[in-house]
């Protein structure tokens, strides 16, 4: 059992690792929630006890207090998964952005991007430039984010 | 409740509450920063309390729903914990205050940095390892979302970098917890550390590497610094502030606290590695911000020389070692904090505030930085004898003098040469500064590096508590003895 549970948590690791370390940009966000559920499931198994309940287990005599798995790892595994799924959703919303902004989700281009924007890093500050969409992005989109951030629109 | 008690959960409790009511309200608006500076100023202001009253009679502890001790989940507050806080709230105070004088574009902005700051004080005052990983992901993740401040395109790119590593970071860290509580079957700080002094090293040292391979990450030391340069140098400059000066610390204060007082043994047992690490850093930290042009890219890679200071220190360990860790850690993110917000914002004044940040970190006398670098010169020469020591000795003084050239370099770039020749405009538009910034944030970055500079004239309250603070972890803390 203890074997068994090693090798799913070092396979789906492995795979979050592997899928880490690609390009695409929803890979590497599909890749750190497999990592992060690989987390979640090595804490529950580290209070494994033969695949027993997790709550007490009252009988008619009274308390058995046999045989209970560990309760504390599942309630643990519990806020690392909902600490998790948050910061999935934030690195999408991230990635979303970038994609946005531009038009692309593969982060060779993305570099590339970077590197022409370090020339022009010094400029950035310039408030002008602040209150001026990017140019790859599409009006509509903007307005949208103008909208929900409650940023005043041009 | 006992009155001390009230106080530890004071800055954490009035952070954390504005933090939730202020994300309702438009952060755009003067008022609204305003309210989180004044949170953040009540949460200070409970600290200096609380650093008083520990360093005096000795940590506070309050058990969450008045449990017995070792049942309920702790919080407890001593004086390496509080020393911490004290300096991380500072920085993010000065960094909240500035952007609310140049102007908050954001209308979540106030309410992320004080969810940074709640994170920060109750991870540095928790006695429990999970709750540690919680407020650790509460501050990693509004620094994310503030890592992207300001949209621009390589902003949300820092961001995206960042949140990533980091992320894998906390996960790392997450694994080495649960892999504590397996060995130990406890949380609680003070009981994992008699549990584990009793373990076989093995499976403790493998547990031990985990946890400080996530710490390494979090300080971006040399071969886990790779993201660190793409983070600091986009970010707008008080978010800068606050990652370097600020959210750093985690790094070294999780060095200290789990390194140091729960694993002492493992750390022992890593010492040439800690050891080998910081001199990297430092060697590779100071020669990458030696061949940088601009003033936040040569500051973003001192950062990660910087932190190899604190690592020797902790690797040379014992009553000077650790004193020397704690001022260094306590000084370089004063000295970030500073030299970050003033890179932001242009002149007379700030320029001032520049140099004294900037020659701080190179450790020139007057500033506050000479007693860093003095302490661990002194850890050097009294910790380490014979050759290693003498090693250690010409190490530092290398990274002294390759700080003080990259200091001195930017100095004259930014400052001492004259603007615009007109021959080279591409060149020139990389040495022009950023914006005057309005007055009143020129006057807060002079402030803060008359902090520095007077730390550095009247440097006693600063060695006293950091000796407090090594005290805690060599007098067991929440381990037994080393």
């Amino acid at each position: 059992m203890n074997l068994l549970t090693a090798l799913v948590v070092a396979v789906i690791f492995a795979s979050g690792t592997f899928l880490l370390l690609q390009r695409d940009l929803t890979r590497v966000v599909v890749g750190i929630i497999l990592i992060s559920n690989a987390a979640a499931l090595f804490i529950v198994s580290s209070g494994l006890l033969r695949g027993e309940a997790a709550i007490y287990p009252l009988d008619e005599s009274g308390l058995t207090g046999q045989g209970i798995a560990d309760p504390l790892v599942q309630a643990m595994a519990l806020t690392a998964l909902v600490i998790g799924f948050a910061l999935a959703a934030l690195i999408l919303v991230f990635v979303y952005r970038l994609f946005a902004s531009q038009g692309t989700m593969d982060l060779e281009e993305v570099a590339e991007a970077e590197l022409r924007d370090a020339r022009s890093l010094d400029l950035a500050d310039d408030p002008e430039r602040e209150e001026l969409p990017s140019e790859e992005q599409d009006d509509e989109s903007y307005e949208a984010d103008a909208e929900r951030e409650g940023r005043t629109p041009r | 409740m006992s009155a001390e008690q009230i106080l530890l959960t004071l800055p954490v409790g009035v952070t954390w509450v504005l933090a939730v009511s202020l994300a309702l309200l438009d952060g755009r608006r003067w008022w609204v920063g305003s309210i989180a500076a004044l949170g953040l100023a009540v949460s200070l202001v409970s600290l200096f309390v609380l650093a008083f009253i520990v360093v005096r009679d000795g940590p506070v502890t309050l058990v969450a729903g008045g449990w017995e001790e070792g049942v309920g989940i702790a919080f407890r507050a001593d004086a390496l914990g509080v020393t911490f806080a004290l300096v991380s709230v500072t920085v993010i105070l000065a960094a909240m205050l500035y952007e609310v004088f140049v102007g908050v574009r954001w209308r979540a902005f106030p309410s992320l940095v004080l969810f940074v700051a709640a994170g920060l004080s109750g991870l540095f005052m928790t006695g429990d390892v999970f709750n540690f990983y919680v407020f650790f992901e509460i501050s990693m993740s509004a620094s994310f979302i503030l890592t992207g401040y300001r949209e621009e395109d390589y902003q949300v790119r820092g961001a995206f970098i960042f949140a990533v590593v980091n992320l894998l970071g906390s996960v790392i860290f997450l694994i080495g917890i649960a892999a504590l509580y397996t060995v130990t079957g406890s949380l609680d700080m003070q009981v994992i550390a008699e549990r584990t002094a009793l373990l076989e090293t093995g499976s403790v040292l493998v547990i031990a590497a985990v946890i400080f391979a996530a710490f390494f990450l979090k300080l971006g030391l040399f071969p886990f610094h790779f993201w660190l340069p793409a983070v600091y140098v986009g970010s707008h400059a008080s978010v800068a502030a606050i990652l370097s000066g600020a959210l750093a610390n985690i790094g070294s204060y999780g060095l200290l606290r789990f390194g140091a007082d729960l694993l002492p043994r493992e750390l022992g047992i890593g010492t040439v590695v800690v050891m080998v690490l910081g001199a990297a850093s430092i060697i590779y930290g100071a020669l990458q911000a030696v061949s940088r042009r601009d003033a936040s890219e040569v500051m973003a890679y001192s950062a990660i020389g910087q932190v190899g200071y604190i690592l020797l220190a902790l690797a040379i360990g014992g009553p000077v070692g650790y004193t020397a860790a704690v001022l260094y850690s306590v000084v370089n993110s004063l000295n970030k904090g500073v030299v970050f917000l003033a890179a932001g914002i242009r002149g007379p004044l700030v320029g001032a505030a520049f140099v004294i940040g900037a020659f701080s970190i190179a450790g020139v006398p007057p500033a506050a930085g000479f007693l860093g670098k003095l302490a661990v010169f002194k850890a050097a020469i009294e910790g380490q004898g014979g050759l290693v020591g003498a090693g250690l000795v010409l190490l530092v003084f290398l990274g002294g003098a390759f700080s003080f050239l990259y200091s001195f370099q930017i100095y004259q770039r930014k400052y001492v040469r004259p603007g615009s020749s007109g021959k080279h405009p591409e060149r020139d538009a990389d040495l022009v500064p950023t914006k005057l910034g309005p007055p009143a944030a020129r006057y807060l970055v002079f402030g803060l590096a008359l902090v520095l500079l007077g730390l550095g004239l009247y440097p006693e309250p600063l060695v006293a508590v950091s000796q407090a603070a090594a005290d805690v972890i060599l007098s067991g803390g929440y381990g037994g003895a080393p």
